[in-house]
C-alpha cells in the first residue's frame, strides 16, 4: 500500500489514449469528486477518489441491491465514459472497478496492457450503435373469429393450424432479424449480438428478437443510419430501433 | 423505425466529430446503460471483487440483465416454440389420447385384440 488512506479507493472509469485533459472539464466523478488522470505507459487512466465505506466490498454488495444507488453510479460512470469517448480512444472499465491506489491502477494497466492497446486501436474514431429489432407478439386467440367448429376434432384441428401459423410467423421474424444483422454486420467494422432484453425490462408487449451492437467509424454514421432506415422500410412487419452513438462499450471489453 | 430522442440543449456535444446536429449522446435508458457497463460482468474485478451472482439483487431488473447472458432462448424470444398447441408434452398427450381412442374402438368392436401395435 502506498500513501492512499486505507478508507479511500480509486474508482477506475476508463483507460484512454491521447487524452486531452481539457475534455474532462465540466465532468465530475462520483459524489462530486474531481476526475484525475493516472498516466502510465502512454495511456491515461481516468479515476476519482471514492470512500470505501461506500465502495468497499461488503458495502458494494449491499449498495448494488439498491436500484437508486446503482442508477446514480451507472449514470455517472456513463457520463464520464461518454465525455472521454467524445475526445478520443477510450476503453471503458466495468462498473465499480476499484483499485486501492494509483500504483494498483498502474499494475492493472500492466496486467492487461496488450489487450488494452489492441482495444484502443480497434475503437479509435469509432462509435457503437445499438439496433434492436422487435416482432409483434401474436397472442393466442388473437386471430379473427371464425365459424363455430362443427366438431371437437375440427376445433382441435383449427387450433393446431393457428399455432402452426404463429410458429411460422415467429420463425420468419427471427430469420428476417438475422438477415438484418448480417446486412448491418457487412457494413461495419465489427458487430456483437447481445442477449435480447426481457419484456419485463423493455416494458414492451412485443418481443425483442435482435439486440445488436455495431462499431461504426464516426464518418460513416450517416450511412449507417440510412442503411438502418432502409432496412426498416424493407421490413414493415418488424420494428427497428436505432440508438447511438454510444461509447464503444461492447467492443473494448478486456475479457 | 424509432430513433433516440434528441439531446437536450444542455448536454455535452458528445459526438462532435459528426457533422450533423441531429446526433445526440446515447439516450439515457438505464437498462441500456447497465447492459453495457456490466457487460458479462458477473465478477467485477479490481482490488475489490464483487460477484454479482452472490448478490440477491432485490432489483429484478438487474437480475434479468445478468442472468440473461446464456438464457436468451428462455427469455421469450422463442415464445412460439413453446406454444402449448405444439409443445412436445401436449403433442404426447394428443398421441396418447388418439391411441386410447383407437383401443376403445377396438374393444367396443369386440375384437379384444390389445396386442395390436403399429
Amino acid at each position: 500500500m502506498s500513501e492512499q488512506p486505507a478508507d479511500r479507493g480509486r474508482y477506475l472509469f476508463a483507460v484512454a489514449r491521447g487524452l486531452d485533459h481539457e475534455s474532462l472539464t465540466g465532468t465530475a466523478g462520483l459524489r462530486g469528486a474531481a476526475l484525475e488522470v493516472v498516466e502510465h505507459r502512454g495511456l491515461q487512466a481516468v479515476v476519482c477518489d471514492v470512500d470505501l465505506t461506500e465502495f468497499g466490498e461488503d458495502q458494494l454488495k449491499r449498495n448494488l441491491e439498491d436500484l437508486g444507488w446503482l442508477e446514480e453510479v451507472a449514470r455517472c460512470h456513463h457520463d464520464v465514459v461518454a465525455a472521454l469517448a467524445s475526445a478520443g480512444a477510450v476503453a471503458p472499465m466495468r462498473l465499480v472497478t476499484i483499485c486501492s491506489d494509483d500504483d494498483s491502477v498502474r499494475a492493472r494497466i500492466d496486467s492487461v496492457f496488450a489487450a488494452l492497446s489492441e482495444s484502443l486501436g480497434r475503437v479509435e474514431g469509432r462509435y457503437e450503435w445499438s439496433v434492436k429489432v422487435y416482432a409483434p407478439r401474436q397472442e393466442q386467440g388473437a386471430t379473427v373469429p371464425e365459424a363455430r367448429p362443427t366438431s371437437g376434432a375440427a376445433y382441435l384441428q383449427r387450433k393446431r393450424e393457428q399455432a402452426a401459423q404463429r410458429r411460422t410467423t415467429g420463425e420468419q421474424s427471427l430469420q428476417l432479424a438475422e438477415e438484418i444483422n448480417q446486412t448491418l454486420t457487412r457494413s461495419v467494422v465489427a458487430s456483437r449480438v447481445l442477449p435480447p432484453q426481457d419484456p419485463r425490462l423493455t416494458g414492451r408487449s412485443d418481443t425483442m428478437i435482435l439486440n445488436g451492437a455495431y462499431l461504426v467509424p464516426a464518418q460513416d454514421a450517416d450511412g449507417f443510419r440510412d442503411l438502418v432506415r432502409r432496412l426498416a422500410e424493407l421490413n414493415p412487419t418488424l420494428e427497428i430501433e436505432l440508438k447511438g452513438p454510444w461509447p464503444p462499450y461492447s467492443f473494448a471489453t478486456l475479457d | 423505425m424509432t430513433e433516440s430522442p434528441r439531446a437536450p440543449a444542455t448536454s455535452r456535444p458528445y459526438a462532435n466529430t459528426m457533422d450533423r446536429p441531429s446526433y445526440g449522446p446515447a439516450p439515457a435508458n438505464l437498462a441500456d446503460i447497465l447492459e453495457r457497463v456490466l457487460d458479462k460482468g458477473i465478477i467485477i474485478a479490481g482490488d475489490i471483487k464483487v460477484n454479482l451472482l452472490d448478490i440477491e439483487l432485490l432489483t429484478i431488473k438487474i437480475r434479468l440483465l445478468i442472468v440473461s447472458v446464456d438464457k436468451a432462448a428462455e427469455m421469450g424470444i422463442d415464445w412460439w416454440r413453446n406454444d402449448p398447441m405444439l409443445s412436445s408434452s401436449e403433442q404426447g398427450l394428443a398421441d396418447e389420447n388418439r391411441e386410447l381412442r383407437r383401443r376403445l374402438e377396438e374393444l367396443e368392436a369386440g375384437s379384444g385384440d390389445a396386442q395390436d401395435d403399429e
